[in-house]
């Protein structure tokens, strides 16, 4: 099957459109805890963490909030419907732009921590301690998209968002009690522990396959409902 | 950072803006013979003046100001002609990649002079002797990376971003409302907004080279870059201000004295780590009024073509990024001369600017380069 490559660019292009002020206020915020981090101190390296984690958890719910649960309440879809788009076309636009405006943020918030931990004085072992953390959201974020893309129900669209990303609460309570994880966080050396390799590679292992199954599930959809 | 096109060059603020950026060779240069820098800036000289200090301490609370004034301006000049997406390209193109690609180099070159001059130097600064003894250490920790002078870069591209989210937030409905008041209001309001920023750092305020951003400076240059975007749409601000220019020049005046009494009485020190409420309200005060007397003389004495000034804006973005290693070396170089100050003063920015101009001619000016750094 051909895709309308050109009305898939044009329905990205929208979602991206949407989604500035979400992104602009995250940008804001993001720019607030990078300032909080920047003052060296401990309580301000506590609240600037937070923030950058309050700040992605937000994109992420924005980011499929803006592009699938308001469309739908809104009901672009039945718009949508009547343009030149087949429904693999329509997933494939929702599936890129809600990576595109979850993607940029989170790229660019993961870039900047990793900068952040090994080109200031903090330790180094919080390397990948940060990355185990960003593997969760991106996991939990692609939960979050393949239900929503899935369901009708705004309400089980919420639930799962907030729920998966509540979830990272017991799940860094789970990493604090590895210790060849928990241990290496204040050690200033960058080391990789097969518990920390095999936990991440699990959780972007499986958003792929939520995402890959969610897309191969939907293209094979006669009709959008 | 970026120029307006031939045609519609706003001749003012285009020789104001190299002006402001090759006072930076000067201040850089002046600060090694500073008797307030002694003991933090790794070129400072046996000899020292205090004439230096009232010359250098003046130009330091007006250069980036105005520097991040022009840049506000001109941000918003490229936004009304060629809209948001066209100004977030020219950013990348003329501040993101000459970053990237300079500040490696920039920091490699200027680690490197500053090695030789720690193992070399007969007569060195207390900082090149606390680089030597770090240096001996068997167990040295490294250093944290700085942007160096290339922190205006830096938050140059941290502003544009603020920028697109403040237009894309519609936030910035109030700047004209505040623009079409008399300037009075901002020329005493905008202070008092910059006091608490001022006072989080030492006096003089430090240049925010870390790699996190800074409350104090975002607050602090992004008033100047928010002040020039809304000048821009209002640019009769400038002329409503004039008739106010020998009151900012008398006020501005006995504050200097008042910030050189302040300074010399209590200067920054490792235990001096921030400034005054009291102190840090004459720096705002200071900069903004010279900010603004700056832009009144640029825009009455500079605002005609001048073939000299167009090459030298043209050169000055290339010879503030070139200038700060340049320097450097040739400084460390000079240290053990027993010269007099103002001779290796003249020499070391003599040499600076006719090294960086050169370079400029001979890899920019007539290269691919000019689009990124021309």
């Amino acid at each position: 099957m051909r895709l309308n490559t050109a009305v898939i660019r044009l329905l990205i292009a929208k979602d991206w459109q949407l989604f500035q002020k979400p992104l602009a206020v995250c940008v804001l915020a993001g720019v607030v805890a990078l300032c909080f981090l920047g003052l060296a101190e401990p309580w301000a390296f506590y609240v600037g963490s937070l923030l950058l984690l309050i700040v992605l958890i937000s994109s992420a719910c924005f980011s499929i909030s803006t592009s699938l649960v308001v469309e739908r309440k809104e009901h672009t879809l039945a718009f949508v419907m009547s343009l030149p788009v087949s429904p693999l076309d329509f997933t494939v636009s929702k599936l890129i732009g809600s990576l595109l405006t979850f993607g940029v943020p989170f790229g660019l918030m993961l870039g900047g921590a990793l900068a952040l931990v090994l080109y200031t004085p903090l330790p180094d072992g919080l390397f990948v301690y940060t990355l185990l953390i960003f593997g969760w959201l991106l996991f939990a974020y692609a939960v979050s998209l393949a239900v929503a893309m899935s369901v009708e129900s705004e309400g089980w669209a919420t639930f799962v968002m907030i729920g998966s990303m509540v979830l990272i609460n017991p799940y860094i309570m789970g990493l604090s009690q590895v210790p060849v994880i928990a241990d290496r966080i204040s050690v200033d050396a960058l080391v990789w522990t097969a518990p920390a390799v095999g936990i991440l590679t699990t959780l972007v292992v499986l958003a792929l396959v939520v995402l890959g199954v969610t897309t191969w599930h939907h293209a094979r959809k006669p009709a959008f409902y | 950072m970026d120029a307006p096109a031939p045609a519609e060059r706003l001749h003012a603020m285009d020789h104001l803006r190299a002006l402001a950026m090759l006072a930076g060779v000067l201040f850089h240069a002046a600060l090694a013979y500073s008797p307030v820098m002694r003991g933090f800036f790794p070129t400072a000289d046996r000899q020292t003046s205090g004439w230096v200090d009232a010359v250098v301490w003046g130009l330091h609370l007006v250069r980036m100001p105005l520097f991040f004034f022009l840049a506000g301006f001109f941000a918003a000049w490229v936004i009304e002609r060629r809209g948001g997406t066209a100004l977030a390209r020219q950013r990348v193109r003329r501040i993101l990649v000459p970053f990237v690609v300079a500040w490696p180099l920039v920091e490699g070159s200027l680690a490197a002079s500053t090695r030789w001059a720690a193992l070399n130097v007969e007569h060195p600064s207390a900082l090149l002797v606390a680089a030597r003894e770090w240096m001996q250490r068997p167990d040295r920790p490294p250093l944290p990376p700085t942007t160096a002078h290339l922190w205006f870069l830096y938050y140059l591209l941290l502003l544009g971003v603020l920028h697109w989210a403040v237009r894309a937030l519609e936030w910035g409905r109030g700047g004209p409302w505040l623009t079409s008041r008399s300037p009075q209001w901002l020329l005493l309001g905008l202070p008092l907004l910059l006091t608490p920023a001022l006072a989080s750092v030492s006096a003089p305020h430090p240049a925010p080279e870390g790699l996190l951003p800074q409350f104090w400076a975002i607050g602090f240059y992004g008033a100047f870059y928010a002040l020039g975007a809304l000048v821009h749409a209002r640019r009769d601000w400038l002329e409503r201000a004039r008739p106010l220019a020998p009151w900012l020049t008398a006020g501005s005046a006995t504050l200097y004295a008042v910030f050189l009494t302040g300074l010399a009485a209590a200067p920054p020190s490792a235990g001096n780590t921030t400034a005054s409420w009291g102190l840090a309200a004459v720096e705002a005060c200071l900069s903004v009024w010279l900010t603004v007397l700056c832009l009144l003389v640029g825009l009455r004495l500079l605002n005609r073509p001048s073939p000299g000034l167009r090459y030298l804006s043209q050169a000055a973005y290339w010879t503030y990024l070139v200038h700060l290693p340049l320097l450097f070396a040739l400084q460390y170089a000079l240290m053990d001369r027993g010269w007099p100050w103002p001779l290796k003063l003249a020499l070391a920015v003599g040499a600076t600017l006719v090294g960086s101009l050169l370079t400029y001619q001979l890899l920019v000016r007539h290269t691919p380069l000019r689009r990124f750094v021309g």
